[in-house]
């Protein structure tokens, strides 16, 4: 009886410190899962060599692609930083774009190995393009 | 349950599990900003609202067994029922939320409160149901159980706010947010309503189906032990601990 008891204990202790871990992960560092450029910009000389995920919008034309490296400026409306992303950008990806960028700095410059697309909470059906909807008078 | 009652709700749920299918894959416009791969939130939404539903339904059944005016074995087998639904569509929340990430967001995963809380509900309710199968007696499992819950539930509130709460990676919820200003309309608000009521039906449906299964196992408990107690009666022997010659 009382092995019984210990080995149903066992996964219940499993999934304990599982739980445990993740709370303890999962709300420390992430709680605050990106800064803004802003915020970035302002403690990156106390970060170092520390990964970091910075989020804001790509400016629009200033993406360049060259040799599977991506450069391109984020914004949030007040500070600007250029980040370099080592590998195709996501799907999504396009000029204006709300991006996470998750990487470290290299100078002034942030070095990129993730992107990530933060979706906002609206959904629209696609507008009708008016020109090709209109008679051609 | 009566037989009448299940088949028209195992009915309802499948017309409208077929309506939400020719909605969400056909007649819903395509996102503005995701295209198609948008579609997946008909499914996924929907099965995160019938865990928080599984749960809460389990909550109550809990607390309806803990009190003592309303103590019965029927709470507790409601309660199991709902936390096994509850911890299926947690799941299915998850996998279809990576299978829409990966496209759109750019991520199978991402350790943002949104996702940790989510992941930590799921293993609060697998570890009820694992704690079920600790030895003891049916009222001491059943009264530890419905306590276990009550404490996991703290943790669905906590999911839903995450997102406002902290920052997430996770999108703000688009129809219940804090400015009760749903984001979403037409067609595609529509699909969403029909989608969250052919789950909910589903959810119905697959309860009382895994009520009527709990309440015959425990019947066929009652009645192995009335057989057991009539063939040693027949034998002569008139305890249940004497053994016979």
């Amino acid at each position: 009886m009382k092995l019984r008891r210990a080995r149903a204990l066992v996964p219940i202790a499993v999934l304990a410190v599982a739980i445990g871990g993740l709370l303890v992960g999962g709300l420390t560092r992430n709680v605050v899962y990106f800064r803004t450029v802003s915020e970035a910009v302002d403690t990156r000389l106390d970060d170092g060599e520390d990964r970091l995920r910075v989020a804001g919008a790509v400016v629009p034309g200033s993406v360049r692609t060259a040799a599977g490296d991506v450069v391109f400026d984020l914004t949030d409306g007040q500070a600007t930083v250029r980040v370099h992303h080592h590998g195709d950008p996501p799907e999504l990806f396009d000029d204006g774009a709300p991006v996470v960028s998750e990487g470290r700095w290299t100078g002034t410059q942030f070095t990129s190995d993730r992107l990530m697309i933060k979706h906002g909470s609206e959904y629209e059906a696609p507008t009708v393009d008016a020109a090709a909807a209109g008679d051609d008078s | 349950m009566n037989v009448l009652v299940r088949r028209t709700i195992g009915l309802a749920s499948l017309s409208s599990l077929s309506a939400l299918a020719v909605l969400g894959l056909a007649v819903a416009p395509p996102d503005r900003v995701q295209g198609d791969a948008q579609r997946l939130m008909y499914l996924h939404v929907p099965a995160a609202w019938v865990a928080y539903v599984a749960f809460g339904v389990t909550s109550l059944a809990s607390a309806l067994y803990l009190w003592r005016r309303t103590r019965h074995a029927r709470w507790d087998r409601i309660a199991t029922a709902s936390a096994e639904l509850g911890v299926l569509f947690t799941a299915l929340t998850i996998a279809l939320g990576a299978l829409w990430g990966r496209p759109v967001l750019g991520v199978w995963w991402a350790w943002d409160a949104r996702l940790v809380t989510t992941l930590v509900l799921l293993f609060l309710y697998v570890g009820y149901l694992a704690l079920r199968n600790v030895p003891g007696s049916r009222e001491v499992r059943a009264r530890r159980s419905a306590i276990a819950a009550l404490v996991a539930f703290v943790d669905v509130p906590v999911v839903h706010f995450s997102v406002v709460w902290w920052r997430t990676l996770h999108q703000q919820p688009t129809v219940l947010n804090p400015e009760l200003n749903p984001q979403i309309e037409g067609v595609m608000a529509t699909t969403l309503l029909v989608g969250v009521v052919a789950f909910t039906a589903l959810y119905v449906s697959l309860l009382t189906s895994r009520y009527e299964l709990a309440r015959a196992e425990d019947d066929a408990q009652v009645g192995a032990l009335d057989d057991a107690v009539a063939r040693r009666r027949a034998a002569g022997i008139h305890t249940l601990t004497e053994v016979g010659a």
